[in-house]
């Protein structure tokens, strides 16, 4: 169903050695990244990891200062309507207009763009049992992301882009939403970018990972081959960090804080089993963590990765 | 993008439409019964053959009547009208997209922002020309009665006649809609682009007007020291209703003025002043906000 392998055909999203500055701080730098054709991809990060404003960028509402953004092979422009009609956009907590009715904002989107679809939008509220003579006042939370969604898959865009999409919504409401995102993905042969904090739901739902922390990639590829890459390492509490396979993500004093041992997520293939040595698989939870909790810059062994899978400079510690 | 300004300034065209009924309704009363006491005051007749120098007493007695509540009372209040409306139409117009987020939703669909606020202010311009061109029909009217006694060229008669009180709406709005971008709040951009506009409203009316075209300077009719108001409004410098005296020249025995006939010249001057303003303030406005993707 899904693509990962990109080779030959072009991807749907394609960021290269993309920034961002304001004044004199850069909001994101040197950012390269793929979004192959049909994926679902998660990015995380921590809040001013760069997310806002690479998704800004992506969907043209924000030039780069440097690099480029291209959406299915076209490079985008900020402020043009050509690269507005091709990525539909929720952005976070829903903005909706308050006194419209459910029907209005479908007016308004059907003024705005020349492609939409009303039967799709219409036909979702439908399905969930909205009324279109609702105002959006008087809809819950799920609800109006409902509306939000439909509107963007009603302007027919091939790229969608989610920001923090269920982070406002009760568990119930989480799952319906990615459901819909999930069905409508397989349906209509759509790609979606979700920028999102809950990891749980990233996990069921996306086939893509994306780590975003202090304005540059930490890690970005299909999530069950980074899975397969990082190994959970407990050694002895004095093994140095040279000693490691691969490359040390993240090591913590183990648990208890006091004991004997070490935790330590390594980026390796396939770990030798050592004496007091164990190797575990890495849960998704445990690799986001991991990348998002480190706070020393680590070169990786091979500089030549690419640019996408480098870490940057972590100067600036997680914030949360 | 029509339906679309049209349904989002909807509730704020209902409200112009009831100050405008309000107002219609206020001057309908006051016109009517200014026609019948001009008309009982024999002054008709007399401003047919004078500029009312053979009829004080119904000059004076119209004067009595009205000349309070239609020259002062309604300056007062309406001096601010025209800003009120301006700000509180404009503000919110980008400010409250920036408030409740919905700038994302408004500016990621197919049509750039630049298009956006274009179509916008080009619509909710044209409603304000409407009202404001309604407005002054309706006090035009209203004053009719009294303009025969006092020209319109005096300043609290002026203001809501011709073109001004249309560029003074649109002046305010549009300080307002810049103040609404770089504010981000509708309320503080209410004020912020009120005190300016009054500033400038009053510096013009009061500082810069009186020298929009160069003074006359005319003979005195009166012996120097003695030239009081005239009757009404009446100057007794010049003889002639409607003549904007200035004041007295220094080392010279005539009067400055501006004749009463230089109401439409005038008009043109301020209102050109007023809308320059606005456009300054709307093209400032469109560039920032295009720029802001930049």
């Amino acid at each position: 169903m899904i693509q990962h392998d990109a080779g030959g055909s072009v991807p749907a999203l394609r960021t290269s050695r993309l920034g961002r500055r304001y004044g004199r701080v850069w909001g994101l730098r040197d950012c390269t990244l793929e979004v192959p054709a049909g994926a679902v991809a998660a990015l995380v990060g921590p809040n001013g990891a760069g997310k806002t404003t690479l998704l800004e960028m992506i969907i043209g509402l924000l030039e780069p200062t440097e690099g480029q953004v291209s959406v299915f092979g076209e490079t985008s422009h900020a402020e043009t309507a050509q690269t507005l009609a091709r990525v539909g956009y929720v952005a976070q907590d829903h903005p909706l207009y308050r006194d419209f009715t459910v029907a209005n904002m479908f007016r308004l989107g059907r003024a705005m763009n020349p492609s939409w679809d009303q039967t799709l939008a219409a036909g979702r509220m439908d399905a969930l049992g909205i009324p279109l003579q609702r105002k959006i006042k008087n809809l819950s939370g799920g609800q109006r992301a409902q509306v939000s969604l439909s509107m963007a898959l009603a302007k027919r865009a091939p790229l969608l882009v989610l920001d923090e999409p269920v982070s406002s919504l009760d568990p119930v409401a989480r799952l319906e939403f990615m459901r819909n995102v999930m069905a409508s993905a397989a349906d209509a042969d759509l790609t979606f970018l979700i920028s999102s904090h809950v990891v749980s739901e990233l996990e069921r739902f996306c086939d893509w990972l994306i780590i975003l922390a202090d304005g540059h990639v930490q890690l970005a590829g299909p999530a069950d081959d980074l899975l397969a890459a990082h190994q959970l390492l407990t050694v002895p509490r004095a093994t140095p960090d040279a000693e490691l396979p691969g490359t040390v993500i993240h090591r913590t004093g183990g648990d208890p804080p006091s004991g004997q041992h070490s935790t330590v997520l390594v980026r390796a293939d396939a770990v030798q089993d050592r004496p007091g040595w164990q190797a575990d698989p890495v849960s998704y939870e445990q690799l986001v963590m991991a990348y998002l909790q480190r706070r020393t810059p680590l070169r990786t062994q091979d500089d030549r990765a690419p640019a996408a899978e480098r870490p940057g400079p972590n100067t600036k510690a997680v914030t949360r | 993008m029509i339906w679309v300004s049209w349904r989002q300034h909807r509730s704020q065209a209902i409200a112009c439409l009831g100050v405008l009924a309000g107002l219609a309704i206020y001057a309908i009363v006051v016109g009517s019964s200014m026609r019948t006491a001009f008309g009982h005051d024999g002054l008709t007749g007399c401003l047919a053959r004078s500029q009312g120098t053979i009829c004080p007493a119904g000059v004076t007695a119209f004067m009595g009547e009205f000349g309070s509540e239609v020259n002062i009372a309604f300056w007062s209040v309406a001096l601010i009208v025209p800003g009120l409306i301006g700000v509180l139409v404009g503000a919110p117009l980008i400010a409250r997209e920036l408030e409740y987020g919905t700038w994302r939703l408004a500016w990621s669909q197919t049509v750039t922002r630049a298009r956006w606020l274009t179509v916008k202010l080009a619509l909710v311009t044209g409603g304000l020309v409407v009202l404001g061109a309604a407005m002054t029909a309706v006090i035009t009217w209203y004053r009719a009665p009294m303009d025969q006694l006092t020209g319109h060229l005096l300043h609290n008669i002026y203001d809501f006649e011709g073109l001004v009180l249309t560029a003074y709406i649109l002046c305010a709005f549009g300080f307002a809609v810049l103040a609404g971008l770089l504010l981000r709040r509708s309320i503080p951009a209410m004020i912020a682009a009120f005190i300016p506009w009054l500033v400038i409203r009053l510096v013009v009316e009061f500082l810069l007007r009186p020298h929009f075209l160069a003074p006359v300077t005319g003979p005195q009719n009166c012996a120097a020291n003695e030239c009081g108001d005239g009757i009404g409004y009446v100057p007794q410098a010049t003889g002639h209703i409607g003549d904007w005296i200035l004041g007295q020249p220094a080392n010279s025995t005539g009067y400055l003025y501006q004749p009463a006939d230089r109401f439409w010249p005038f008009q043109f001057i301020e209102a050109g002043i007023f809308v320059a303003l606005t456009a300054a303030a709307l093209g400032a406005t469109i560039w920032l906000l295009h720029r802001r993707a930049a």
